[in-house]
């Protein structure tokens, strides 16, 4: 493995979780298909690699909420039954179900964060404003789709934001900041649930995740730091354009055909 | 079911503590296996890999902090939801390995 090659996962990690912090995103659903369609890497490899940076973003930018009080921590570990249940039996599927249709769901899923992208994210109606004294609602239909999230976080590397979102928004009702805090400190669990499992299958390689996981770290960090401003529209069209495209290649991917990886 | 948000004030700040310097730890070990395998080749490798073993086992080791202060606290209910994560994660763990 050479240094530029090193260079290169270091800095899409980095870039990438700086992304995944201004839009409230982990980074996994942009790093798998730049890993699988830029870097030419098996998509098992760059699943494994993207669930380490995961847990990387998900533990460097923990401290912050936790001080302030939004995590809700106990809501947090009840919820984690269901998505590392999830988890575990996805790690078992994952090696049943052939890279063609992970592909085709990836490519679900990226026009599913494009779709929500497009509604804007509201405080859910009901919930209320101040992120003290709320109560929790509707918790076995959260459950549900938490069990989901943690079934496609640990099949396609990602922290599963997607099914995150409806889950503490429309099922829980929480309010925006407690559940953007709260997601964030169970991606970690939920993503280290799945990735002790690749690891010990041997799909976690270190010339490919370690660099991805100091590039997240970076990114996390300075995520937190320069972009603490929601962004405006014209930048989150382009982002939309671009899970789009995303999406769009992965499909192409499902079906053998890549037009922008490069040679190596 | 109603959840205060500073349930527990001191938990809080002590599992934000494990994760960042968890996260220094297991960065420092993983940029040092990197600067090692430029001149030692596959030990230096060996040393990164550690480093990533950490970030897995980090917010495992979360859960169990979560789980012994649950217990001490004489909080059996949420000790009990805490001990049932961390035997999934480690079912999942050990049904992998080959």
């Amino acid at each position: 493995m050479h240094g530029g090659f090193e260079l290169w996962l270091f800095a899409v990690a980095l870039g990438t979780s700086m992304l995944g912090g201004l839009l409230g995103m982990a980074s996994g659903i942009f790093i798998v298909p730049i890993l699988t369609m830029f870097g030419r890497i098996d998509l098992h490899a760059a699943i494994g690699a993207s669930l380490i940076s995961v847990i990387a973003c998900s533990c460097a930018g923990a401290a912050p909420f936790l001080k302030e009080g939004l995590t809700n921590i106990r809501l947090a570990i009840l919820l984690e039954t269901a998505t590392t249940s999830g988890a575990l039996c996805s790690v078992f599927l994952a090696g049943l179900i052939a890279a063609k249709y992970l592909f085709l769901i990836f490519a679900a899923i990226l026009l599913l964060s494009a779709q929500q992208m497009v509604a804007r994210r509201k405080q859910p109606p009901g919930a209320p404003e101040r992120a003290i004294g709320y109560s929790v609602q509707r918790l076995p239909l959260g459950m549900t789709l938490m069990y989901g999230a943690g079934l496609i976080s640990a099949l396609l590397g990602i922290g599963s934001g997607v099914l995150k979102i409806p889950a503490m928004d429309t099922a829980l009702r929480l309010p925006i900041k407690v559940s953007s805090a709260t997601s964030n400190f169970m991606i970690g669990v939920t993503a280290a649930a799945s990735a002790g499992a690749y690891f010990a299958r041997g799909e976690i390689l270190t010339s490919v995740a370690a660099p991805i996981a100091l590039g997240s770290v970076l990114g996390a960090v300075l995520g937190a730091r320069i972009l603490m401003k929601v962004p405006g529209d014209k930048l989150r069209m382009m982002f939309v354009g671009i899970l789009v495209i995303l999406s769009a290649q992965m499909l192409l991917a499902a079906f053998g055909i890549n037009l922008i990886g490069r040679a190596r | 079911m109603k959840t205060g948000i500073a349930s527990s004030p001191r938990l809080e700040p002590a599992l934000g503590a494990l994760l960042y310097y968890g996260t220094i730890l297991a960065s420092a070990v993983i940029a040092l296996g990197l600067a090692l395998a430029r001149g030692l080749g596959a030990a230096g490798m060996r040393v990164a890999t550690a480093g990533l073993v950490i970030f897995i086992l980090l917010p495992v080791a979360r859960v169990a902090a979560m789980l012994i202060f649950f217990l001490r606290a004489g909080d059996y209910k949420f000790g009990a939801i805490a001990a049932l994560v961390m035997s999934i994660i480690l079912l999942s763990f050990f049904l992998a390995i080959p």
